[in-house]
């Protein structure tokens, strides 16, 4: 049961972080991008390409991150620019149908062009025992990365201005853009820095288990479920979310079976849903 | 030569119209108060000036340069602020954040630095009287400490015209008076122009230089204060309750 719940915490830490710039970039802009998960499989196998080529990996994921940047960038400057002329659910429902529309459009380039790629960074060495269970460097490696992340966009947001003008636009658009504040340019901003993330959950997930091109799907499911449970727009509840979603995954996973682990994870979303509509810790309105 | 000047403006929502030819202009370093009855077309005013609300017809300038179709936080690093009737600050923040947001961007060109920022902010919370303050929750301030923390963050950014959309709304004889000298020492201090909307009479006959009445989105009368309510259109149209109580 430890050996679980410690493969729960590394799953739930890249789930909680994934989560993260999907929520941001629906808290800014009203924006849910379901392309999310293709993103972050093409900057893994930019990351591949890269490392085939004979890059060394620090350049190699270095190259991934900046390629999941400028994918948030190019949604920004491309398809979404119809979604930001609407409001409300019609806003909603575009971004829906046309990030829906960018995931069917990278997954299948990526089948049609690199149909075996698969992106797996082994990190050698012994494994390390916590709490009587052993757990292997890249596990470890993946979860300090991703909590040190964490801890990064924590500081940037309590204590930069830009950080504050990020959150003052999702708490109040009408009254951020009364204090001088530019949203559009906010949510360009996250859109960029949610594509990094992406990038990033493929690359330390590598250091767990092989990303392929057809990983993207399940990525964006989940993203979507720590999304809805840690409530829209909010950080913390992204991490809170992910980090007992990623427990009771692995948990159930372990003792009933994978297909029905994802159907636990859909019914806590739904529950939520109808117990705690802005999540575990959002505000109601 | 007026700071701010209203040429004809029209806002229209659907077939009613909400401002119906308006022609208004703001001398430099004067209050400029805008009253009428409720619907009479003054918040919608002062939303078509700060660029919350886009004309349907007619232009409005600021200090010589069109602003009409500019949008709100191009308005603000242009040189106008609002504060609200019902305070809009950032509830996860300090108050000193939340001035220091004024600051930072509300202002173009200025390029300052965080450090600046929250000096500039503790400066404004200062003048407010709300130094001590500072690092408290907005939350944790009451109303009329929320509307000084707003006129802080205003003025953090040095605009040159504070519109006031009524703000003395709620407020007990105290905190009225509190306010009034506020807004006094603001204009007299950075010689910012000041459009205020306004239902509590007393306080905009202490306060406002001038009045431009409106009544169903048109002018009625405008003038001193003292002239304005006596003007019979006026007694008749609105006021004369509200004066007999204020």
């Amino acid at each position: 049961m430890i050996a679980n719940i410690l493969d729960g915490i590394v799953l739930g830490l890249q789930f909680g972080l994934l989560a993260v710039g999907l929520t941001l970039v629906y808290g800014l802009g009203g924006v849910l991008n379901l392309a999310h998960g293709q993103m972050a499989v093409a900057a893994a196998m930019v990351v591949a390409l890269a490392q085939a080529a004979g890059l060394p990996i620090w350049l190699a994921a270095g190259l991934g991150l900046l390629a999941g940047g400028l994918m948030g960038l190019i949604l920004d400057l491309t398809i979404l620019r119809p979604v930001y002329r609407l409001r409300g659910e019609a806003r909603v429902l575009l971004s829906l149908l046309l990030t829906l529309g960018v995931s069917f459009t990278v997954e299948g380039f990526l089948n049609w062009r690199y149909a075996l790629g698969a992106l797996s960074l082994r990190i050698g060495g012994g494994a390390v025992e916590i709490l009587g269970v052993p757990m292997r460097r890249g596990s470890l490696a993946a979860s300090a990365i991703t909590l040190a992340t964490f801890a990064a966009l924590f500081l940037f947001f309590r204590y930069t201005s830009l950080g504050r003008a990020v959150r003052s636009v999702i708490e109040d658009q009408e009254g951020a853009r009364l204090v001088g504040i530019y949203p559009h340019r906010m949510l360009r901003l996250i859109l960029v820095l949610s594509g990094v993330l992406a990038a990033l959950v493929a690359i330390t997930r590598a250091m767990v288990t092989p990303i392929d091109v057809h990983s993207g799907l399940s990525i964006t499911t989940f993203a979507l479920i720590v999304t809805v449970v840690g409530g829209l727009g909010n950080v913390a509840g992204a991490l809170l979310a992910g980090l007992i979603l990623g427990i009771v995954n692995a948990v159930a996973a372990d003792l009933i079976g994978t297909y029905i682990s994802l159907i636990i994870l859909l019914g806590a979303a739904a529950l939520t849903i109808l117990t705690r509509p802005a999540g575990l810790l959002g505000v109601r309105e | 030569m007026a700071l701010l000047e209203l040429d004809q403006v029209h806002k229209h929502f659907g077939g009613l119209a909400a401002v119906n030819g308006v022609n208004v202009r703001a001398d430099d370093g004067e209050i400029l108060a805008i009253v009428g009855p409720n619907g009479a077309g003054k918040s919608t005013l002062l939303k078509l000036i700060v660029g919350l609300e886009t004309p349907t017809r007619g232009a409005i300038r600021f200090a010589g340069q069109e602003i009409t179709q500019a949008p709100p936080h191009r308005v603000r690093q242009m040189g106008i602020a609002m504060v609200q009737q019902t305070p809009r600050h950032f509830a996860s923040m300090t108050a000193l954040e939340n001035v220091a947001l004024g600051a930072l961007f509300g202002r173009a060109g200025a390029h300052r630095q965080e450090e600046q920022a929250l000096e500039l902010a503790g400066e404004a919370l200062s003048f407010v009287g709300l130094a001590d303050r500072r690092h408290d929750l907005v939350g944790h301030l009451n109303l009329h400490e929320q509307r000084f923390l707003e006129l802080a963050r205003a003025i953090a950014g040095g605009p040159r015209l504070l519109a006031l959309d009524e703000v003395m709304a709620g407020l007990n004889d105290t905190e009225l008076e509190a306010s009034i000298a506020i807004i006094r020492a603001i204009r007299d201090q950075f010689n910012m122009t000041i459009i205020w909307v306004e239902h509590v009479m007393k306080a905009v006959m202490s306060l406002a230089e001038r009045v431009v009445v409106l009544d169903f989105g048109t002018i009625l009368t405008e003038g001193l204060p003292a002239e304005v309510m006596r003007h019979p259109a006026v007694v008749k149209a609105y006021l004369g309750q509200e004066m007999n109580h204020a």
